[in-house]
């Protein structure tokens, strides 16, 4: 288990700079998940601890000791790859003993590693297989087992679940996600999926275009969001935004919805009265008993079986997305109440930073 | 109507194809007829096969030291192959896979190369292999070949279909750049190696022209020199030389025959 740490990171290829200074800590044997939009950064980060990437300046030490120079094979990682990057013309046993036959390490102790990673793999049955002749989720497996045999300090995963279907996913999350109990070692794990990071994450780190947004556990960043991309980005059906305008009452301030009745959402009284702001709302915080109410038109329907979510349009033409445990009866015209609790709702600045 | 003319189409395109298949094939199946038959009833233009087979496959023997020739062509065609294979994949792969802002110039400069003929080249070569002392030796025959552009380009082509992030997966199991060369690039693109193992072997193995230039004692002739020779004799026995035309083409044919499926595999890609 190792600790990591990025200090004032930076990269840039020529006079483009797509990492712009990024400070985290990694502790030993936490889960960190780097996620954000295609094109934030955050493969290039993870090959840049990799040592795939050249750190233009800032510092990566692994364990206290500085790694920006060492050959990525002295760094104490293994890393798993989105394609998987199994050699094609090697078996299994070949592809898992590869990096050990070229670092010296002895026949017996290669043979015994990969038998032990075969084995909490459930991959014994191939180990004389060709790639070609293995299913997504076995490469998958390959993968993964060739980066335990090396005993690595820290696992880098670069999207590793993209390529396989919706149901094999499901399964190898929860793989990855046991394997992490079960070897208790330091992962840093990049995907542009947010159930994934929601499921694996100890920490996740969300970021946009080269900066790193806010770092915090799952549920930090889904309840208490730093700003309005955090807020967008975390969550599926993603947060509600709605306009609204700061009302000050009594040295008291509030967010209103002008277009939607009388909500009142108490803000921080150095708030000025008249700013506008956004209000967010999330889709299951509506409910059939809050204080505060918005009137609906429903435009769309989708019946999960054990909720529905209804998209539907406020007067002013702004699509809200509810959630509702009793929408079987909805029909796309019919008119929604959607009320809802205004501690709940989230308010954000014209920068788009939060305001509490 | 509409059946007529579908079978007139069809007709018109099978005869057409009939045609070129028998401008193709006609060349070879006149040169076993040909070896079959003596000089005077081949250049009567008989077509049918003859009586003189022994005889003609005799007389080349007496006249060509035939395991010799065979063995200077063998030389010449492997030796080219297998350096042309080494350097201009070597070529290929540093072309796709280093970066840097004078690539595509030093590139487009090299493919540039592909437009200068031979004739040419011929007289800086000859005066260069003379000064090297290189005149008459068969590595004289191989040197100008093995930095082919054709074939860079090719590998370069194929090198951009080999997935990079191999490249990167060998670097974190610690292999050097040239080790990812040899134990990653090597065997994954092996189907490429086989298509340009059978083009350059081939372009060898019949090379006239510059052989006849600096190849000038009988010792280090090779075999389509030989033939050539035979065919510009006072008084050609045709029938000999199309027995030395269907000697010379047996390698060629099984090269090709042997490595035909790799062949095609590395025409349409080595990665899928």
């Amino acid at each position: 288990m190792s600790e990591l740490q990025l200090s004032e990171v930076r990269k840039s290829y020529g006079g483009l700079e797509v990492i712009k200074g990024v400070d985290l800590d990694i502790k030993s044997g936490e889960f960190v998940v780097f996620v954000g939009p295609s094109g934030c950064g955050k493969s290039t980060l993870l090959r840049m601890i990799a040592g795939l990437e050249e750190i233009t300046s800032g510092d990566l030490t692994i364990d206290d000791v500085r790694m920006n120079d060492v050959d990525p094979s002295k760094r104490g990682i293994a890393m798993v790859f989105q394609s998987y990057a199994l050699y094609p013309h090697m078996t299994v046993r070949e592809n898992m003993g590869f990096a050990l036959r070229f670092a010296g390490v002895a026949k017996t102790e290669i043979e015994k590693r990969v038998n032990e990673a075969a084995h909490i793999l459930e991959l014994g049955a191939l180990l004389d297989r060709k790639p070609k002749q293995l299913s997504g989720g076995q490469r998958q497996r390959v993968a993964i087992g060739r980066a335990i045999v090396r005993h690595p300090k820290i696992f880098l995963f670069d999207e590793p679940l993209s390529n396989l279907d919706a149901e094999l996913r499901v399964h190898m999350r929860i793989e990855i996600a046991r394997l992490h109990k079960q070897l208790a070692t330091t992962i840093v794990y990049v995907t542009h999926d947010q159930v994934e990071a929601m499921t694996l994450a100890d920490k996740i780190v969300v970021m946009r275009a080269g900066v790193v947004e806010q770092v915090g556990s799952p549920l930090d960043l889904y309840d208490d969001p730093a700003n309005l991309f955090v807020a967008g980005f975390i969550g599926s059906p993603k947060m509600n935004f709605l306009k609204g305008v700061i009302e000050v009452d009594h040295d008291r301030a509030y967010a209103r919805l002008p277009d939607h009745g009388d909500a009142k959402i108490p803000v921080s009284p150095q708030a000025a009265a008249g700013t506008a702001v956004t209000i967010g709302i999330r889709p299951e915080h509506f409910n059939e008993a809050g204080p505060a109410a918005l009137d609906l038109t429903v435009d769309m329907l989708e019946h999960l079986g054990g909720e529905t979510f209804a998209y539907a349009r406020h007067g002013n033409g702004e699509l809200i997305v509810v959630e509702t445990k009793n929408g079987r009866g909805l029909r796309a015209g019919d008119h929604l109440t959607a009320r809802f609790d205004p501690v709940s709702a989230l308010v954000f600045d014209g920068d788009g930073k939060r305001l509490r | 109507m509409n059946g007529f003319r579908r079978f007139a189409a069809m007709a018109a395109t099978y005869g057409f194809l009939g045609l070129m298949a028998f401008l193709s094939v006609f060349p070879f199946i006149w040169m076993v007829l040909g070896a079959t038959n003596s000089s005077i009833d081949i250049i009567k233009g008989k077509l049918l096969p003859g009586a003189a087979f022994a005889t003609n496959v005799g007389n080349f023997f007496t006249l060509v030291n035939v395991p010799l020739v065979f063995w200077n062509s063998a030389k010449i065609a492997i030796l080219a192959t297998v350096l042309t294979l080494a350097v201009s994949s070597l070529a290929g792969y540093g072309f796709e896979m280093f970066r840097s802002r004078r690539r595509e110039r030093v590139y487009r400069a090299m493919l540039l190369t592909l437009m200068i003929p031979f004739a040419a080249l011929m007289i800086p070569l000859f005066i260069m292999m003379g000064k090297a002392g290189l005149i008459n030796t068969h590595l004289a025959v191989v040197l100008p070949s093995i930095g082919s552009a054709f074939v860079i380009f090719y590998f370069r082509q194929s090198t951009k279909a080999f997935p990079s992030e191999l490249r990167d997966a060998a670097k974190v199991d610690g292999l050097k750049e040239w080790q990812i060369f040899l134990f990653i690039y090597v065997p994954v693109m092996r189907s490429t190696y086989a298509a340009a193992f059978v083009i350059v072997f081939m372009t060898a193995w019949n090379n006239y022209l510059w052989p006849l230039i600096v190849l000038q004692t009988n010792e280090t002739k090779t075999i389509t020199l030989v033939v050539s020779s035979l065919a510009s004799a006072y008084y050609p026995d045709y029938g000999v030389v199309m027995v030395g035309t269907i000697l010379a083409t047996l390698p060629t044919l099984a090269v090709f025959f042997f490595m035909q499926r790799q062949f095609v595999q590395g025409m349409l890609g080595s990665v899928k």
